[in-house]
């Protein structure tokens, strides 16, 4: 029996009606401005100012609907693959951070338009950009924050007779560690924030320098995780400290060893949404630690030894199980 | 790493911590440089007093096996090569058994011998 997605209304309105919302006023504030407007309108910049125009609409239309398709996307992936309230808050926080982006950028480019006959006067947009992006992760992140978690779901069923188990005298207590470590995010995260940084100095767009730094600063939360299995369950712990993955003792429904392959399961490597809503740790690829739990969410995490942590995870919650 | 600790045994619980830790490390399981938890977090993870652990943490450092980094915590030390020491305690192993002397005897004539 699947466990239906909890808070779908939240999540609509969080996720669809909100950013739809912005998009809509962003487009009905240019929309209203259209008499103060030369015409045509610069739409896009290069590093010397304007050098791209068009009517009114095509500043508005492709916004609309880049941001309404994003939207709708991360939605119907929350809605219909939103066990977990990672996914939910991933595509939230996707979805309102990029029309917050995106209504920012059309209204900032046109706001400084307004009283101009000839487009090619139209000063740059680097400030534009740069509260733009303020305002997309703040919204984003507001988002996140916002959307309801999922609260304690403990199983009512013990344990897979099959699944994997550790020997443990009755007095015994045990504790597994391991720390993963992603020789794939390193390189390609320092690549990444390299070329930004060359980017941001050569095009002289300074606000691009914040994207660096957000770079660096998003590597440094998927880069590394300590993972342990004991009396508190399952803890992946990323360097930073955040962001952590955990799961209770009395919501493991059965934890055991999977196959990875990064780039078709998970779409890439850091703290990801997969294939069937689960949730990921995805430091590399070959075997993972699996954790099926309540409210059918699945966890992984690639992680040496993966038999051992998965073997005590079991062996630790049938414990637990039967001191209830 | 698996670490187990039985608070019904008569071994104290730090030598039950440290002993473990000196095995792994013997054997290769822990490289040098590995990152041992903090005081703090395993005891936590094993329920535990927290000057449990960092006693098992002060001896293995006082016997060269970590060490204790300001920021970094307990890191597993360069070690000499325990290679000749594994064979030595095979060959042990194998005359116990061929004699059929129990394990005790051994481990406390190998105690004595280690005095």
């Amino acid at each position: 029996m699947r466990t239906p997605v909890p808070h779908r209304v939240a999540t609509t309105l969080i996720t669809l009606v909100a950013p739809l919302v912005i998009l809509g006023v962003a487009a009905l504030v240019a929309v209203s401005w259209s008499d103060q407007l030369p015409d045509p309108v610069a739409v896009h910049w290069g590093t010397d100012g304007p050098d791209g125009f068009g009517s009114l609409a095509s500043a508005i239309v492709p916004m609309l609907v880049v941001g309404a398709l994003l939207a709708i996307g991360s939605w119907a992936l929350a809605f219909l693959a939103g066990h977990a309230s990672s996914t939910r808050r991933i595509a939230a926080g996707s979805s309102l951070g990029m029309s917050a982006l995106l209504a920012v950028i059309l209204l900032g480019s046109l706001d400084a338009q307004r009283g101009l006959t000839d487009a090619t006067q139209a000063p740059g947009i680097t400030t534009t950009l740069l509260v733009a992006i303020v305002a997309g992760l703040a919204l984003g992140a507001l988002a996140a924050v916002v959307t309801p978690g999922d609260g304690d779901q403990p199983a009512t069923q013990p344990i897979a007779a099959d699944a994997p188990r550790l020997t443990l005298g009755s007095t015994e207590r045990a504790a597994w560690r391991r720390s993963a470590f992603s020789r794939t995010t390193l390189v390609v995260g320092i690549a990444a924030v390299l070329v930004v940084l060359v980017l941001t100095v050569v095009t002289r767009v300074w606000p691009l320098g914040l994207l660096a730094l957000a770079l660096a600063v998003l590597l440094l939360t998927m880069v590394a995780f300590d993972v342990s299995v004991d009396e508190r369950g399952l803890v992946a712990r990323s360097l930073l400290g955040w962001p952590t993955l955990s799961v209770p003792l009395d919501e493991v429904v059965e934890a055991g060893v999977a196959t990875v392959h990064p780039v078709k399961d998970f779409g890439g490597w850091g703290y990801r949404l997969g294939r069937g809503g689960r949730t990921g740790i995805v430091l590399r690829g070959g075997d993972a630690l699996e954790v099926r739990r309540t409210g059918d969410r699945v966890a992984v995490i690639t992680v040496d030894d993966a038999a051992t942590g998965a073997a005590l995870l079991n062996t630790l919650a049938d414990r637990a199980r039967a001191r209830r | 790493m698996l670490l187990r600790i039985d608070p019904s045994s008569a071994e104290p619980l730090f030598e039950q911590i440290g002993g473990q830790v000196r095995a792994l490390v013997a054997r290769g399981e822990l490289p040098v440089g590995t990152r041992l938890p903090s005081a703090r977090d395993l005891a936590e993870s094993l329920d535990v007093n927290l000057h449990t652990v960092l006693r098992a943490y002060q001896e293995l450092r006082a016997d060269g096996v970590i060490e204790l980094r300001r920021g970094r915590g307990a890191v597993v030390a360069s070690a000499p090569d325990h290679g000749p020491l594994h064979e030595a305690i095979s060959a042990l192993v194998a005359t116990t058994r061929r004699l059929d002397i129990p394990p005790a005897t051994a481990v406390a004539l190998l105690k004595e011998a280690l005095r």
